[in-house]
C-alpha cells in the first residue's frame, strides 16, 4: 500500500488541520477507501457523518458521507500475530504503522473552485487526496438557507447548530415515503413535514389519520402532550373530519365535520380492496359486480336485509347466475359493514364534495379515525373510498383546466399509514394508490406513505418514491426496499442500520441535494413558535395588553 | 556546532568510502565512541560533513597484548600501561546515513567520502536531535549489508530518543517504531524483535 512518508512531518505540528486520512482506492460506483491518519482516533468516527475531500489535480472539492469504518493491516499475518496484550508500546506502534483504520466514503457532490452550487459527482478525487471532516460551513453550503420553500427538518449528526433544510417544493412534487420501525418517530416527522408544507402553502394534505396522530392533541407514552396540526394552524388552514364523533368528543378534540358514507355510495371497487381482509374469495369478489348490477344502488342494504329483498335474492339464485353458498358467504362477510358506525343507510351526504372543495381551496383535511383506526378494514375502506373519488375530481378539474375552463387544482398530498396494505404487489397494480404513485403528478396528486414495512410495497411503486425519509430499520428486506431504485444508495446500508432508535432519520432522494442523516427537529414549543403559532395563553395575554393600551 | 571542538573530537578517518568510514582514536573515553552513536567526518574540504552511525568498535591485538593476557599476576600499572599507553588504536566503523551541507541535513549517501585523516567529531545532543527529527535515515541503516542492522537501528533510535526531553521520548519512539513497521511490515517476527528493543 502506498503511503506518504512525509505526512507525519508535514502535518505533525498542526493536528487540528490535519486530514482524517487519504483516499487510497475506490470507484464512483462502490465508493472510496480512505486510510486513516494514525493520529486521528477512529473511535471518534461515525457512519453518516460528512467529509470533504480536496481534489489534488483540480481545486474541486468533493462532499461525501462516511458509510463504513473498518480495520486494516498491511500484513494479513498481523491478525494472527498481534502484539502481546500487555505490550502497550508495541500496540501503539503497530496502530498506524502496519495496522491502520479505514473508512469508506460515498462521494455525493462536487464543488468546483469558482462555483457556488454543488453538483452530483461524476468522477472521484485522485489518489492520496486528503479527506477532512466537513465543517458546519460546508454543510450549510450544501443544504442552503431556510426560506419560503426550504424547511428546517433537523440537524446533521454532531452538528446541532446546522440546519438541514428540505426542499418542500420538490418533496411534494413526487410521491414520498416515511419509513422506520415502530416507535422510531415516523408520525412525528410526518407531522413536522406536513406543518412545513401547510405553512409554505405548497399543497393541501389529505391525511388518513389511523392513530389520531395529526389532528388534535397527541399524547406520547410518557403522557406528554403535543399540538396537532389543527392547533398549529388555528386560522382554518386545517380541518378535522372525524369518523368517530364519540371518541373525538371524549378526547376533547375540535372537529369540523363528521364523515358519513351512505351504503348506496359504496361500489364493488371499494369493497374489492377489502377482499383479503374480509376473506372474500375470487369468485365471491367477482360476484359483487354482478350483485351491484342486479340489485342496484341499494345492493348493500339489500344484502344486509335492511331493505326488503328476499324475493329478488331468491330469483338470482334460481336463475343460476349465483350459487346460494356464494351469496350466503357474501352476506355473512358483509356483516362487517353493520359494525362500521360511519356507514349509514341511504345516500349519505355531500362529504366528498365538501372535502374536495376544502382541499382545492388549500385547506388540509385530517380524517380522524377514532376507534375505527384499530380496524384495518375500516381504514382501507375509507381511504380507498375517499381517495378514488377525490382523485376523480382532481382528474376532472385538471382536464377542465387544460381546456381553459377551470383553475389548476391545488396540489394535493395524500397521507396514508400502513401503506403496504394499499400498495402490496398483489393489489398495487389495480388500486387507486398504485395508480397515483405511478402517474407521478400528472393530476397534481401525490402520496406521502408512512410505513414500517417498506418491503411489503410493490417495487414499481417504490421506485416512484422521490424522497425517502427513513428512520431505523433492522429488517434486511426492508432496508433493501428503501434503497431500491436509488443508484449508489446501497453503500448507505450501514448508515441506515446504525441509526438511533428514535428521532434520527436518513433522508435521500428528490428533496435533498445529497443523502443526509439528521437528528429530527424537536417537536416542541420552539417549533410551534417557529411556525408562528401563538399559544392560547399568549393570545389571552395579547388581548389583555390590547385592552390595557386601549383604555 | 554548539560543542567545544576539542571535547567532541573523537579521532581521524583511516579508511572510507561513500558508504561509511573507519576512524581511529588513541584512547577512548568511557562514553565515546559507542555502538549506535552519531558522528561527523569532514569531507569536500570542509564543505560537507558526512554523518555516520557507529556500528563496530575494535582494537587490534599485538604481541605485547597477547603476552600480557597470559602473564601471571600482572600489576595494575602493567595492565593500565598496556591498555592505554600503547600505540594501538581503537578503531570504529561508521555507516554513512546522510550528510550536512549548506546548513541542511540530507538523508542520502554523501556525494564524496571524507579523506583519510579527516577529523571525526561526535555529534552534539542538539545535532543528533535535529538530524533524527526526520526518520529518513532508517532505510540507509536497514539496507546496509553484513552488519547487525536491527541492533544498530534500535541503538541509534535509542540514542536519538535520549537527546530529547523525557516527555517526548516515548512519542518519538512510537513514531520511529511506526516508520520501522512501514519498512519491515512484511517480516513480523523481525519487526516484533525490533520493537521490543525500542521499548522505552
Ligand atoms: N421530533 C420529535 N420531537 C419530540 N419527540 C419525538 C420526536 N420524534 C419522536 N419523538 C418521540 O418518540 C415517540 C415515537 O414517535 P412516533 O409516534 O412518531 O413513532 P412512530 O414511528 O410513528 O411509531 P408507530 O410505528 O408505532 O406509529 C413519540 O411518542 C415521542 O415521544
Ligand atoms: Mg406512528
Amino acid at each position: 500500500m502506498s503511503e506518504t512518508p512525509e505526512l507525519d512531518d508535514v502535518f505533525g505540528t498542526k493536528p487540528q488541520e490535519a486530514p482524517l486520512g487519504l483516499v487510497v482506492e475506490g470507484s464512483l460506483s462502490s465508493g472510496l477507501t480512505v486510510k486513516l491518519d494514525p493520529r486521528f482516533a477512529m473511535e471518534k468516527l461515525a457512519v453518516g457523518r460528512y467529509v470533504v475531500i480536496r481534489g489534488q489535480q483540480t481545486g474541486r472539492r468533493f462532499f461525501g458521507i462516511i458509510t463504513d469504518v473498518a480495520l486494516g493491516a498491511t500484513n494479513p499475518d498481523l491478525a494472527r500475530r498481534p502484539p502481546q496484550p500487555e505490550d502497550r508500546f508495541a500496540a501503539e506502534v503497530y496502530r498506524g504503522g502496519v495496522a491502520y483504520g479505514i473508512m469508506h466514503v460515498s462521494p455525493m457532490l462536487m464543488l468546483d473552485e469558482e462555483e457556488e452550487e454543488p453538483r452530483p459527482v461524476k468522477t472521484i478525487p485522485s489518489h492520496f487526496s486528503p479527506v477532512h471532516e466537513a465543517t458546519p460551513a460546508d454543510v450549510e453550503r450544501v443544504f442552503g438557507a431556510e426560506d419560503a420553500t426550504h424547511f428546517h427538518v433537523g440537524a446533521p449528526l454532531d452538528m446541532e447548530h446546522v440546519q438541514v433544510n428540505l426542499d418542500l417544493a420538490r418533496f411534494v412534487e413526487r410521491s414520498s415515503g416515511i419509513f422506520g420501525k415502530s416507535g422510531t418517530g415516523k408520525s412525528f416527522i410526518t407531522r413536522t413535514l406536513l406543518a412545513g408544507i401547510i405553512k409554505a402553502g405548497l399543497a393541501s394534505a389529505l391525511i388518513f389519520d389511523m392513530h389520531n396522530d395529526y389532528g388534535w392533541t397527541v399524547r406520547d407514552e410518557g403522557g406528554r402532550e403535543y399540538k396537532g396540526l389543527r392547533q398549529l394552524f388555528p386560522d382554518g388552514r386545517v380541518s378535522v373530519v372525524t369518523l368517530d364523533e364519540e371518541t373525538s368528543r371524549a378526547r376533547n378534540s375540535k372537529y369540523d365535520r363528521v364523515l358519513r358514507i351512505g351504503y348506496q355510495e359504496i361500489e364493488p371497487e371499494d369493497v374489492e380492496m377489502l377482499a383479503a381482509l374480509l376473506g372474500l374469495s375470487d369468485v365471491q369478489t367477482g360476484a359483487l359486480y354482478y350483485l351491484r348490477r342486479q340489485l342496484g344502488a341499494s345492493w348493500i342494504a339489500k344484502l344486509l336485509e335492511l331493505e326488503e329483498a328476499e324475493e329478488e335474492l331468491r330469483e338470482l339464485v334460481e336463475s343460476g347466475r349465483i350459487v346460494a353458498g356464494t351469496l350466503g358467504a357474501i352476506q355473512r362477510k358483509f356483516e362487517f359493514f353493520r359494525r362500521m358506525g360511519f356507514l349509514v343507510p341511504g345516500k349519505g351526504d355531500d362529504v366528498v364534495d365538501d372535502i374536495f372543495s376544502r382541499l382545492n381551496m388549500g385547506v388540509s383535511v385530517v380524517l380522524e379515525f377514532g376507534t375505527y383506526g384499530n380496524t384495518l378494514a375500516a381504514y382501507i375502506l375509507v381511504a380507498n373510498y375517499l381517495t378514488r373519488r377525490i382523485h376523480q375530481r382532481y382528474v376532472n378539474q385538471k382536464n377542465r383546466a387544460a381546456g381553459g375552463k377551470a383553475d389548476e387544482p391545488k396540489p394535493l398530498v395524500i397521507v396514508i399509514e400502513e401503506a403496504h396494505k394499499f400498495l402490496d404487489p398483489q393489489v398495487a397494480g389495480h388500486t387507486i394508490f398504485g395508480a397515483i404513485a405511478r402517474e407521478l403528478r400528472k393530476y397534481n396528486v401525490t402520496l406521502l406513505i408512512v410505513d414500517q414495512r417498506p418491503s411489503g410495497i410493490d417495487d414499481e411503486v417504490m421506485s416512484q418514491i422521490g424522497t425517502r425519509v427513513t428512520c431505523l430499520l433492522d429488517n434486511e428486506a426492508d432496508i433493501r426496499a428503501v434503497f431500491s431504485g436509488v443508484s449508489g444508495a446501497a453503500t448507505l446500508r450501514e448508515v441506515l442500520a446504525r441509526l438511533d432508535t428514535r428521532q434520527q432519520a436518513l433522508i435521500l432522494g428528490h428533496a435533498v441535494p445529497m443523502p443526509v442523516v439528521v437528528r429530527t427537529r424537536d417537536y416542541d414549543k420552539e417549533f410551534y413558535a417557529a411556525l408562528g403559532v401563538v399559544s392560547e395563553e399568549d393570545l389571552g395575554r395579547k388581548a389583555q395588553e390590547g385592552i390595557d393600551t386601549l383604555y | 556546532m554548539g560543542m567545544d571542538e576539542q571535547e567532541a573530537l573523537i579521532g581521524r578517518v583511516t579508511r572510507c568510502s561513500t558508504r561509511g568510514f573507519v576512524g581511529a582514536v588513541h584512547i577512548p573515553k568511557p562514553e565515546v565512541p559507542t555502538f549506535g552513536d552519531f558522528c561527523l567526518a569532514e569531507a569536500q574540504e570542509g564543505r560537507s560533513r558526512v554523518i555516520g552511525v557507529i556500528y563496530d568498535i575494535s582494537i587490534q591485538d599485538d604481541e605485547l597484548a597477547r603476552q600480557m593476557a597470559i602473564a601471571k599476576d600482572p600489576t595494575r600499572e602493567q595492565l593500565a600501561d598496556t591498555q592505554r599507553a600503547r600505540l594501538v588504536p581503537v578503531e570504529y566503523a561508521a555507516l554513512a546515513v546522510g550528510y550536512h551541507k549548506d546548513g541542511a541535513y540530507h538523508y542520502t549517501l554523501p556525494p564524496q567520502p571524507p579523506l583519510t585523516m579527516a577529523t571525526i567529531h561526535a555529534m552534539s545532543a542538539q545535532e543528533v536531535r535535529d538530524f533524527t527529527e526526520r526518520l529518513d535515515f532508517l532505510p540507509l541503516i536497514l539496507g546496509a549489508p553484513q552488519i547487525p542492522v536491527d541492533d544498530l537501528l534500535a541503538a541509534a533510535l535509542r540514542t536519538a530518543a535520549a537527546t530529547r526531553p523525557e516527555e517526548v521520548r516515548r512519542p518519538y519512539l512510537v513514531r520511529a517504531g511506526r516508520a520501522c513497521a512501514r519498512l519491515l511490515g512484511r517480516d513480523l517476527p523481525r519487526l516484533e524483535n525490533l520493537i521490543h528493543s525500542l521499548q522505552p
